[in-house]
């Protein structure tokens, strides 16, 4: 089931912000992806996830090419994506929230099947170790390491098969770093596929298996985090 | 303060206790305020306001603005006016037209905002105009008169006493507040109105759902434009002359959050019933309309001080 791109291009306008970008990851790995600002990281991810159309190249999650898939169809795929900004709709609910987009329903008219969803999330957060004071409340009135903790209980709320991270340690104070850390490496535990963009290398040494570094929207370096150091991937990273 | 209510209803305080206030002052000062008569009145003068309101909750509540309602009104007004007399006056046949016809708008306004990506304020401010213009140039200018009786019905009809506008307004409420507090449709309303990028990103359709709306608030505006239809016994397209900001004003008073994300059918329906006391209370006590109007704006800036920092400000 791994995920794979192949000769990925986007450009915004005259800017070409990712330059033929292929690279395939498997299941059960942990691939942190590295850069300089603007260097086309979230760029790819949101191709990957469907924000973005593809518009040249192809992106296939095991026998299956989905590079023209509606962000819809592709999370129901298995793919999930943790935005850098959440994506939260702060004055809704935390349970309106998880299931944004994949709400339970009754057919034919829509109608919400809250009790069920309720159910669904206290088990999920419980399972994730996550406590927030009501799941009625409005996101808003959450801290941001709550906050932060329902957009990745959302992700994996469904299962899903592909776990696409665009920063999610960056506002977080060190101890729900590590907790946020160790959700990670449970997922790659359940050998789901994890994409995690970030700027701390010291979250990459603690839970990546493999580093790329990116620049000016290619893969400069892909290697195994046993065959890199914090050095090396500095240095590439400024060269 | 009201915190421990469920959401709706606490939402509905602030607006309610403003009706109540309303209440108790007409019903001292003027007698008449609490007959069933008079009631059965007020709520029928608003019936119309009423329906676009609640269009208006919707597509507030979604982020957005809609200014076309009370051209719309008039449109559907003239057009199944005209089909009344000359095709077939059954209500059935004028609900279909005058609904259609809204539709038809309210789909137009939701498929230019996402074809053009231009803000709702601007292009319903076009279909305003066009719309408004086509209810003149359909007419003639004059008010279509003298209708068929059995059109008139949905205007002037009563069941248990009750006019038939009131009940129309009273189904739709109860509808529309069911649909955007317990169905997806609704949901996904407010989760656009919150963040439109953050709905699009989880896989909302934006523009099916805009369609949906403003279909909804152009459907509810064009049966707005059969009741004023029924009740005036004329197709005039000088109809609704800025209905839309009464409606508006209504959902704000109801406490909605202008910039969208929250919004409520129960405190729009509360909003709307403090303006039509207001309204009927003055009539009452022979205040003069132009007073009238001006006390409206007041309550409205009374209420959003009131409320300052809940209502998407700045403060
Ligand atoms: N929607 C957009 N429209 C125009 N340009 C964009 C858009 N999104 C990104 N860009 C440009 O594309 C380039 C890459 O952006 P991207 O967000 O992918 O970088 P990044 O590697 O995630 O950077 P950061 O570390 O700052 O998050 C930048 O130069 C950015 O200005
Ligand atoms: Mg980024």
């Amino acid at each position: 089931m791994a995920l794979e791109v192949r000769d990925l291009r986007k450009r915004f306008g005259a800017v070409e912000v990712l330059r033929g970008v292929s690279a395939s990851f498997d299941d059960g790995t942990v691939t942190a992806i590295l850069g300089d600002n603007g260097a086309g990281k979230s760029t790819l991810l949101k191709t990957i996830y469907g924000i973005y159309p593809v518009e040249n190249g192809t992106v296939r999650l095991g026998d299956l090419d989905i590079s023209n898939l509606a962000i819809r169809e592709r999370r129901r795929q298995g793919i999930e994506m943790v935005f850098q900004d959440l994506a939260l709709t702060r004055q809704q609910s935390v349970v309106a929230n998880l299931f944004m987009g994949r709400e339970e329903v009754c057919r034919p008219f829509g109608v919400l099947r809250k009790k069920k969803m309720r159910a669904v999330a206290l088990q999920a957060l419980g399972k994730l170790g996550i406590t927030i004071p009501s799941l009625e409340r409005p996101v808003a009135s959450l801290s941001g390491g709550q906050q932060q903790a329902i957009a990745i209980a959302r992700a994996l709320l469904d299962d899903p098969k592909v776990l696409l991270l665009d920063e999610p340690t960056a506002a977080l104070a060190a101890g729900e770093v590590s907790k946020t850390l160790a959700l990670i490496r449970s997922a790659r535990q359940e050998g789901k596929v994890v994409v995690l963009v970030t700027h701390r290398l010291n979250d990459v040494f603690e839970v990546a298996d493999r580093v790329i570094v990116m620049k000016h929207g290619s893969i400069f370096s892909d290697r195994a985090v046993t065959e890199t150091s914090p050095a090396q991937v500095i240095s590439e990273i400024v060269s | 303060m009201f915190d421990k209510l469920p959401q709706p209803m606490a939402a509905a305080v602030q607006p309610l206790l403003l009706l109540t206030l309303l209440v108790v002052v007409f019903a001292l000062s003027a007698p008449a305020f609490l007959s069933f008569a008079n009631l059965n009145n007020v709520l029928t003068a608003s019936a119309t306001v009423g329906l676009i309101a609640l269009g208006a909750t919707f597509v507030i509540a979604s982020g957005n603005i809609d200014l076309s309602p009370g051209a719309v009104m008039a449109l559907s007004a003239v057009v199944t006016a005209n089909y009344a007399q000359h095709i077939d006056a059954s209500p059935v046949g004028c609900v279909v037209v005058a609904g259609g016809i809204g539709l038809a708008v309210g789909l137009l306004n939701g498929w230019l905002i996402s074809l053009t990506g231009a803000p709702s304020f601007i292009i319903t401010l076009g279909t305003l105009s066009v719309a408004r213009a086509i209810a003149y140039i359909a007419s003639g200018g004059v008010p279509v008169y003298g209708l068929p009786d059995s059109a008139l019905i949905v205007g002037q009809g009563a069941l248990f006493g009750i006019h038939l506008p009131v009940l129309i307004l009273m189904v739709c409420v109860v509808m529309s507040g069911f649909t955007l507090r317990f169905t997806r449709f609704g949901q996904h309303t407010l989760h656009m109105g919150d963040d439109a990028k953050a709905a699009q990103a989880l896989g909302i359709n934006l523009p099916r759902l805009r369609l949906q709306i403003f279909g909804l608030a152009g459907a509810l505006a064009g049966l707005a434009g059969l009741i004023f239809m029924a009740r005036t016994n004329s197709g005039d397209p000088s109809a609704g002359q800025s209905y839309e900001l009464l409606g508006i004003t209504a959902v704000i008073l109801g406490g909605a959050n202008l910039f969208g994300g929250k919004a409520s059918v129960l405190s729009t329906f509360t909003g709307l019933l403090a303006l039509a006391v207001l309204q009927n209370g003055l009539n009452l006590l022979a205040i003069e309309t132009f007073y009238q109007v001006l006390f409206v704006g007041l309550v409205l800036i009374l209420s959003a001080g009131l409320r300052r920092g809940e209502l998407g400000s700045w403060r």
